[in-house]
């Protein structure tokens, strides 16, 4: 691959990752509304919010850490997405595998992290107290996928995982392969979108929305963006792992919507955990679920 | 005069020189140099250890018949390499403004130095030793110049010192039990006699060795159970002390595994060695064993309220890695678990002198009583952030290499539970490491640490070299798996096939290069695309939302006691001290037997106790004949 493509590619793959962030953001909020009994925003919301955002003309910061925050937080995302393939672009894919993508995933916990700390406001910390014992409890079941991922297709490259899957069909795909695994995976992938009856570190009636307590103009607006990276990744990385991930946009994205569609519907109906709740729930369910997936594996090699 | 020769008696020199002006206020830049000194006379060295030929020494002397000799192997290379390094930067660290800081506070800077050349000098020797005797003899030097350096401070520091002493003294002589099981087998304490006597060995001697090399080696190194003596004694060393024992001391005992179990021994053999009752072999206990060791320590580590402890508990934690890797026995994980002792170093000793900043300027190291340091002091916080990210295992830093070298072993050999042991221990230290900055760096600014400035230069540059060794080495792996290679080689291991960036494999590959890069262009649009927004007022910390209610400088508005509760609550239970339990078990069944014995021989009937010997002696000569 020479460099003017690798360019084009680490370029393009953070931009379409965005685009299709911001349609996923949109039907999460399509979803509520509709299970609300309301219309919900028009097409272009998602990105209106962001412009507004950043174009507020009172913008607050409290230190360079707090501004650094915000650019590791949306960097940190920008980097991932070069690192998962989309349909027709691996992008970095070849130099760092799946291992390093999960790594590369908490890069932009620990820039919100260190943003918020910076803003000497309890709320926000304890937010963040909260995010990483959450993510201390979703990254289990969450590192239980990928060493299932990794044992049943004997490589954690992720162009090669898509490739093993995309080979055989739909019968070597890993929700047929890995049945048990899938249901986990999705569990996890619920839990890490941080929406109810996770959003622990948000509460906005308990700690002030936690994190994003000091967080106002293009600081929130980088957030907004965040989101749809964030939303994007989950689903992607879900339609990688036991979708076959797409030949084209045309098979990807129905299958992205398809993944995010049960955690966006269902997180309606739920209530808010409490903060040791949660991390219970997520240490026994789904990490229950993963563990006898990961047996099923071993048992039938 | 080897090269070799050269450098121990440099060392020696090193430490006589400090001996004599160890109250001169120039004594620290001294010896830093003759450290330095020390580490070009190791790097002359280096082309020669490349190619796997050992630098001996062209001392030897005859010890009642057993012939002590030296040499620098490639394994003594690299953990000397990372010896002196530590040492460079720790006598640095303590050398100007430090020193006169510690001397005011009533410490003696002198002694510390001494003490730290002693431990160089016994390190060195242990390294480089190449018989049994000579092994033991610098093991319980090492021991000993550990103890110094503890207790160089006074107070609870010696008292804490002492609790290591004894559970040196113990490990050193299960070590010593080990060696004279082999001199019974073989008559000889030559390594080529030890190698040789195995091969005749019965499972239960093996067994026997093992635990005789491995317990006494793994006191040293913190492996549970025998991990209770480390975290206070490191955290109660002055400053650069502690950053010097947290980088490298305990890794001794990992030296030594590696030479005895992995080089002499080799650990086919125990793999072999099966767990009576268990479908377990000896090389699954250690694993475990290393897997314990990397979650228990790390979450005693997040519950933490003192910095300087928190960073110790780390490092036991930490010490699990490298055994995993290494017992993995393949060339992936003992790479990464060898790569780890030296991202360790640097990591650590740049977190300790971060810490041992805040604690000059502020006195303190309550993580309760400490917050918003990072206007006044950004030096000591880049140093921290580099130091966390680095310890998390997170990239770009050198950490995160060789968690990954270890990450992809425990796939590829097929263990997904010690992979998620590693994977919890990861994910403590970032709740843990967090903690740590929050509380010291982040959050509100004290009323009383308004008027703090940043640390001396003297402190600041060995913090920024160490920090920059540690983003340099996450870069560019292939600089520290060069020098790893022939260790492997020689260690009878498979040999990692590297590259610059990392490792090039259809099972998965990891190029730095590409990563850190794509990363600092990641965070280069981020940054266009902030600064594209608008430009933002800075304001006050007390210019914040309070749900209604005004801050004014009295009030303390941070939250740091307690700082995961949740987790606490939850993993309360959990902690029932056991370990501690253990250990004060173990003391009161000493006690009681020794006052038994003592209250039959001194006071109470003495003829009866002589009786009693006599007629064990007579049954036991008697009953031969």
């Amino acid at each position: 691959m020479g460099w003017g493509s690798v360019l084009l590619e680490v370029t393009l793959m953070p931009l379409l990752a965005f685009a299709t962030g911001l349609l996923l953001v949109l039907m999460m909020r399509r979803i509520r509304a509709r299970l609300e009994r309301r219309v919900g925003p028009p097409f272009f919301q998602p990105l209106y919010d962001i412009l507004k955002l950043y174009g507020k003309r009172v913008q607050i910061s409290h230190g360079f850490i707090h501004d650094l925050g915000i650019i590791m937080v949306v960097g940190g995302y920008i980097t991932v997405e070069m690192y998962l393939p989309m349909p027709g672009m691996d992008g970095l894919a070849a130099h760092g595998d799946l291992i390093t993508l999960a790594y590369l995933m908490m890069v932009p916990s620990l820039g919100m992290a260190l943003g918020v700390g910076q803003c000497a406001n309890p709320n926000g910390s304890i937010g963040i107290s909260r995010a990483l014992m959450a993510m201390l409890g979703y990254d289990i079941p969450f590192m239980l996928v990928i060493v299932a991922a990794a044992t049943l297709y004997g490589t954690t490259s992720l162009p090669d995982i898509i490739a093993a899957q995309q080979g055989g069909g739909m019968a070597t795909w890993g929700v047929v392969t890995m049945p048990v695994m899938a249901i986990a995976g999705l569990v996890t992938t619920h839990v890490m979108l941080a929406k109810e009856p996770f959003e622990t570190y948000v509460a906005p009636a308990e700690i002030a929305t936690g994190p994003m307590v000091e967080m106002g103009g293009k600081f929130m607006g980088g957030l907004f963006v965040v989101q749809a990276f964030q939303v994007y990744t989950a689903g992607a990385l879900y339609t990688t792992l036991f979708l076959g991930g797409g030949t084209s946009w045309l098979e990807f994205l129905p299958k992205l919507c398809a993944v995010m569609f049960l955690p966006f519907a269902i997180t309606v109906l739920f209530p808010r955990f409490k903060a040791g709740e949660g991390l219970l729930w997520v240490w026994k369910w789904p990490t229950a679920i993963a563990l006898l997936g990961l047996a099923l594996i071993y048992l039938r090699r | 005069m080897t090269p070799l020769d050269a450098l121990l008696a440099l060392s020696l020199v090193t430490l006589l020189l400090t001996l004599s002006c160890r109250h001169q206020v120039w004594c620290g830049v001294l010896t830093t140099l003759l450290y330095g000194v020390q580490l070009m006379a190791l790097l002359f060295m280096s082309t020669s250890i490349h190619y796997g030929v050992p630098v001996p020494s062209g001392v030897h002397f005859n010890v009642l018949g057993f012939e002590m000799h030296w040499a620098m192997t490639p394994l003594a290379w690299f953990f000397a390499l990372i010896t002196l390094g530590a040492a460079v930067a720790s006598s640095w660290y303590a050398s100007t403004s430090w020193g006169r800081h510690y001397a005011a506070t009533g410490g003696s800077p002198g002694l510390l130095q001494v003490a730290l050349a002693c431990n160089v000098v016994s390190m060195l020797l242990l390294l480089c030793s190449a018989d049994l005797l000579g092994l033991f003899i610098s093991w319980e030097l090492v021991s000993w110049a550990s103890f110094l350096l503890m207790a160089s401070a006074g107070g609870a520091a010696v008292r804490h010192a002492l609790h290591y002493l004894v559970y040196a003294v113990a490990g050193g002589m299960a070590v010593l039990a080990g060696i004279a099981l082999v001199y019974v087998a073989t008559g000889s304490l030559s390594f080529d006699a030890f190698v040789a006597s195995l091969s005749g060995l019965s499972a239960g001697r093996l067994w026997l060795l093992l635990l005789l090399f491995g317990g006494g080696f793994a006191v040293k190194m913190g492996l549970l159970p025998l991990h209770l003596w480390q975290a206070r004694a490191y955290a109660d060393t002055p400053g650069p002390g502690s950053a010097f024992l947290g980088a490298i001391s305990s890794r001794m005992g990992l030296f030594g595994i590696l030479l005895v179990l992995v080089q002499l021994a080799g650990l086919a053999r125990f793999a072999g060695l099966v767990l009576p009752l268990t479908p377990f072999t000896a090389l699954d206990l250690l694993a475990w064993v290393a897997a314990f060791t990397i979650i228990l320590p790390t979450f005693t580590a997040l519950r933490q309220t003192d910095a300087r402890r928190l960073l110790a508990w780390h490092g036991i934690g930490q010490g699990g890695y490298m055994l995993l890797g290494v017992v993995m026995g393949d060339a992936l994980g003992s790479a990464g678990g060898l790569m780890h002792v030296f991202n360790h170093a640097t990591y650590q000793a740049a977190l300790f002198f971060s810490v041992s900043a805040v604690v000059y300027r502020t006195g303190t190291s309550d993580l309760d009583q400490l917050g918003g340091l990072v206007t006044r002091m950004p030096i000591s916080f880049t140093a921290m952030l580099i130091g966390i990210i680095g310890l998390a295992g997170l990239p770009p830093m050198n950490g995160f290499v060789s968690k990954w070298l270890i990450y992809q072993s425990l796939i590829r050999e097929g263990h997904p539970l010690l992979f998620i042991a590693a994977v919890i221990g990861t994910l403590g230290t970032i709740l843990s490491v967090y903690k740590l900055i929050h509380n010291m760096f982040l959050g509100q600014l004290r009323v009383e640490h308004e008027h703090i400035r940043e640390a001396p230069w003297s402190m600041t540059l060995p913090m920024i070299l160490l920090s920059a060794v540690v983003f340099a080495t996450g870069y560019l792996p292939g600089l520290v798996l060069r020098w790893i290679a022939p260790v492997q080689r020689e260690l009878g291991l498979p040999v990692l096939d590297y590259t610059l960036g990392g490792y090039q494999s259809t099972a998965g590959s990891l190029d730095m290069i590409w990563v850190v890069t794509s990363m600092l262009g990641g965070f280069a649009i981020g940054a266009v695309l902030f600064y594209a927004g608008g430009r933002a007022r800075r304001v006050h910390q007390l210019d914040n939302y309070a749900g209604g209610h005004f801050l004014d400088a009295a009030t303390r508005y941070q939250y740091s006691y307690n700082f995961y509760p949740a987790l606490t609550r939850l993993a309360a239970p959990l902690y029932r001290d056991s370990f501690q339990w253990l250990e004060s078990a173990l003391v009161s069944m000493l006690q009681l037997a020794s006052a038994g014995a003592q209250g039959i021989y001194r006071s109470v009937h003495p003829s009866l106790y002589l009786l009693a010997a006599a007629v064990i002696a007579w049954l036991v000569w008697g009953g031969g004949h």
